[in-house]
């Protein structure tokens, strides 16, 4: 008896020991680092740079986001600028800090480089990663307020012809597992989720005319080798349709992202291989107040971001599969709370692609905290002068979405 | 000429138009979100490349459909509660066929009346309502009571268990204009119970209180429907009302009274089932259903079948008025009136059953439907002594009950094309879906009367569609193939443009075949090769 209390009690130290050693959140600057972003800050806060002073911000500028501000003309503009805003660190939500400081001492990968415990732990799980797989992992433990509700409004543009085409969708997102705010945490029982679902959207399309009223429904699974069930009810075939896997690959409703590619990305993390590629000091859109955004028509790329400097963590993705659309991606992945600053698409010949930009800002969440969702973003086509810039206009963060919504007979019953 | 001038003038008109309107928003929202308003309108114009010299006394041009459609949706909140809602939901539309304005012979070659009721939303008094019904919600409960369009097929081009709403082929076929103005509306009360039970399973029930909608197949003297016959006299042709509109003004005239005994009732499960096999997991999307109501094509009353003998001109029978109007046809003699209640609707029941699911081994997505459609009744043709071969002229001796099996399977699988996947904004992706369909009719199927596939046991087609998309999503190539193994079918390749928010186009050529055209409507179709076009405006 003395021998298992005493074992309980060296268990019980270790744990403690381990998340006593957990630095989470980690800002992006700090001691020196953070002094001399200030004193660069005094200099550029407030200025607006466009082509004409873009070279003197080179350093800090992503190569697509420098083309973009140098020949404005490739996304059908006059002029692309941007607005520089002093860094400011994200104030996270209790609960990942606490779900991260719980869970992450024990995180590890196993022989398939799968997360152990996948489904029944939350928060980041790699608060101080050393491996591109581990950075992808911390990017997937990002849930987001665990749900949310938004109306995104966007256009596909045709920068050459300054033909758009109007995009609307109305969209309810769960995540079923990794939650850190809103009960059940860290995941719904067995009972709610037989399935063994991970996270589950549910989007009712109000623009283009022809789309009106197809609803899609779509679920990702814990087990990283299932892929995803995807439905598309077509209000112009009053059709539920099943998707097939690979057409994943394929445009949404013309945009120019791809299903993989929402949210930064959109599938199982054990679907490519990551290489950390170092970290990288750059102007990126956080903070963003939409409002501030602004572009004329024909115009496929915002200006009006608010960017401010952060040092990411830069990881080079690539796909298992040969044939997946993209070469190589390049994420950003900003290193407070793992989302996704943006990210650069190679073609298989090794062109810079597209690049897609998130306008990130924190939003009031569950238990009066917040948590940073984008509100802006951008997918830009550099081969095509095409563009499909967008806002999302968050109806709610971190609410009880009733796991009901995410059957197949909502596509039918939520619309016309 | 001068007419036809006049409308392609207005069809230009038209087109600039819509050219030139402002970019406004998809739909409209008015009264603080309440009421949705979308709608559009479209010309859609078919113009004949295979027009045969006989056809030519029907036709001035070669234009087959000039048809101007405005179709108008409107959704109203009418109550949000947390506890029920109420919305009030309604699709109109109207249309004008031009091509009898301008054509002088294509006008003669329809009786006057059919041509009103062809022209417009004038067959019946509220075609120009597609959809109209209240949609109720509390709890788990759904019911929508008005005139509605019911979808219950998982496959293309051919329906199987989909047979709810009859299909009005007038002016078009399947897979060019959608589905949701194909299918005519019918007035019904439909419930949907969704239970928390294993498998999500969804009841739904669907009662149609006596509103009853025969097929409108395509009419006489017009573009898809047959000529009318026999040709009579060479100085009064063309001239309208043949035997094939004989028939259907027979059918209209034995329609079923908007009654409680003439009610339709139909019946379906809907699931969604999770089977795990040989490692991998297969979701099922299922249905069953069962139907039971009138067939849309109705059979004669025995009473008043008259001799099966071409020597009976009794006008009061079956047998008899057609003798008498071909005959009057021949001699230029007036026609006999129409009589009534010459035939019978008669009811059947069906079962059906539906799944799809993705199959990973495949990379495709598999569907597949059932339907045994029990005692569908049906006419019997020839007296014994008569040979029996497939033509128009059988005369009918009586009535029966057959069993009928209907299959359909189709794959849809997307091909990836890997170097597309970088041009021209393509998707990359050819969304390719290959489809077998069949049909068995049980018992002894001699001498039951049809005018297509006369005598044929079973009928097993053969279906591929093609589809991929260019310049994000603004061009839409599509191939659709249609092969019936008794050598017919067609061909349709088009294009779709959608370059803007509302501005449509479509540019399409639709070839047909037939070893011969007795064998189903479509093959009866083998010389309506034809370009089409479609234009028009959506918000």
């Amino acid at each position: 008896m003395k021998k298992t209390v005493m074992m309980l009690f060296s268990v019980l130290f270790v744990s403690q020991g381990f998340a006593a050693d957990i630095r989470f959140p980690v800002p992006s600057y700090e001691g020196q680092a953070l002094v001399q972003l200030r004193q660069w800050e005094k200099n550029w806060t407030g200025k607006k740079i466009n082509a004409e002073n873009a070279d003197q911000v080179k350093d800090f500028l992503h190569e697509g986001v420098y083309t973009a501000i140098k020949n404005p003309e490739i996304f059908g503009a006059d002029t692309i600028w941007f607005e520089i805003v002093p860094y400011r660190p994200y104030k996270l939500s209790q609960g990942v800090i606490e779900s991260t400081r719980k869970y992450a001492p024990h995180s590890k990968l196993d022989e398939k480089r799968n997360l152990v415990g996948y489904g029944e732990v939350a928060g980041i799980p790699f608060p101080e990663p050393k491996t591109g797989i581990e950075m992808a992992w911390n990017f997937d433990g990002n849930t987001r307020g665990d749900s949310h509700t938004e109306i995104q409004t966007g256009s596909v543009v045709d920068c050459k012809t300054r033909f758009e085409r109007a995009t609307e969708q109305h969209r309810w997102e769960l995540y079923w597992i990794g939650r850190c705010d809103v009960p059940p945490r860290p995941a719904f029982s067995e009972k709610v989720n037989p399935r063994g679902i991970a996270r589950s959207f549910f989007q009712r399309h109000a623009a283009p005319a022809d789309f009106v009223d197809t609803t899609m429904l779509e679920i990702k699974y814990k087990d990283p080798h299932r892929m995803e069930d995807l439905w598309v009810y077509t209000a112009m075939f009053r059709r539920i349709r099943r998707y097939a896997n690979n057409q994943r690959t394929d445009s949404i409703d013309g945009t120019d992202m791809i299903y993989d590619d929402q949210d930064g990305w959109y599938t199982s993390v054990l679907h490519n291989t990551y290489d950390f590629k170092g970290r990288a000091d750059l102007l990126t859109a956080r903070h963003q107040d939409p409002e501030k955004t602004e572009r004329i028509k024909g115009q496929g790329y915002w200006s009006g971001l608010q960017r401010e400097r952060v040092n990411l963590w830069v990881v080079e993705v690539r796909n298992k599969d040969k044939n997946y659309i993209y070469g190589k991606q390049l994420w950003y992945l900003d290193p407070e709370d793992w989302h996704m600053a943006f990210k650069v698409m190679y073609n298989r010949q090794g062109q810079m692609w597209k690049m897609y930009e998130f306008g990130y800002n924190e939003f009031p969440s569950y238990g009066n905290q917040t948590t940073p969702i984008f509100n802006t973003e951008h997918i830009v086509d550099f081969l095509r002068s095409h563009g499909s810039p967008s806002k999302r206009g968050i109806q709610a963060v971190g609410v009880e979405i009733s796991p009901k919504l995410f059957r197949t007979k909502s596509l039918k019953q939520k619309s016309y | 000429m001068k007419k036809q001038t006049i409308f392609l003038t207005a069809v230009l008109l038209t087109a600039a138009f819509f050219v030139s309107v402002s970019d406004t928003h998809a739909a409209y929202h008015l009264f603080d979100d309440k009421l949705r308003v979308k709608g559009s309108i479209y010309e859609f114009m078919i113009y004949r490349t295979n027009v045969k010299s006989y056809e030519k006394q029907y036709r001035d041009t070669k234009w087959g459909l000039m048809r101007t459609k405005g179709t108008l949706e409107l959704l109203y909140k009418a109550v949000e509660r947390n506890q029920y809602q109420l919305n009030i939901f309604g699709f109109f539309h109207w249309w004008h066929e031009s091509v009898p304005d301008f054509d002088d012979e294509y006008n003669r070659a329809m009786a006057s009346r059919n041509r009103k009721r062809y022209q417009g939303p004038f067959y019946d008094q509220d075609d120009w309502i597609n959809e109209l019904y209240l949609d109720f919600y509390a709890g788990k409960w759904n019911v929508r009571i008005g005139k509605q369009i019911v979808f219950w097929s998982e496959v293309e081009m051919v329906r199987t268990i989909d047979r709810i709403n009859p299909l009005d082929l007038r002016y078009t076929t399947p897979g060019i204009d959608p589905w949701d103005e194909i299918k005519i509306g019918l007035w019904m009360m439909r419930g949907f119970y969704n239970s928390d039970l294993p498998g999500q399973l969804v009841f739904e029930w669907i009662w149609i209180p006596g509103d009853y909608e025969g097929v409108r197949t395509p009419r006489e003297g017009t573009n898809w429907g047959s000529e009318p016959g026999p040709e009579g006299r060479e100085d009064l042709r063309p001239r309208g009302f043949g035997q094939s509109a004989a028939v259907n003004e027979m059918w209209r005239r034995s329609q079923p009274a908007f009654s409680l005994s003439n009610s339709t009732f139909a019946f379906r499960i809907r699931g969604n089932s999770e089977v795990s096999f040989l490692g991998a997991y297969y979701l099922l999307d299922w249905t069953v259903s069962w139907y039971h109501g009138m067939n849309n094509t109705p059979v004669v009353d025995r009473d008043k079948l008259g001799e099966p003998f071409i020597l009976n001109m009794d006008a009061g029978t079956v047998n008899g008025y057609l003798n008498n109007l071909a005959i009057r046809r021949l001699v230029g003699a007036e026609f006999a009136r129409v009589p009534r209640g010459l035939w019978e609707y008669k009811f059947f029941d069906a079962v059906g059953a539906s799944c799809q699911t993705y199959v990973p081994k495949l990379g495709a997505v598999v569907r597949g439907e059932f339907s045994y459609e029990i005692g569908l009744p049906e006419n019997k043709a020839n007296p014994d002594h008569i040979e029996d071969t497939a033509s128009y002229m059988k005369q009918i001796t009586g009535t029966t009950e057959r069993d009928v099996i209907n299959v359909g399977l189709t794959i849809d699988k997307p091909v990836k094309i890997n170097w597309l996947s970088q041009r021209w904004g393509a998707s990359g992706v050819l969304d390719c879906t290959l489809g077998w369909f069949g049909q068995w009719r049980m018992g002894n199927v001699s001498r039951i009367r049809r005018t297509f596939a006369y005598q044929d046991r079973s009928q097993t087609n053969f279906t591929l569609t093609v589809r991929s998309k260019f310049r994000n999503n603004e061009l839409w190539p599509t191939l659709r193939v249609l092969y019936n193994t008794r050598n017919w079918g067609y061909t349709v390749l088009a294009v779709r443009y959608t370059p803007g928010k509302h501005l449509r186009y479509e540019l399409g050529y639709m070839y047909f075949f037939a070893h011969d055209p007795y064998h189903f409507r479509e093959a009866n179709a083998e010389d309506n090769d034809s370009v089409y076009f479609r234009f028009g405006y959506e918000f």
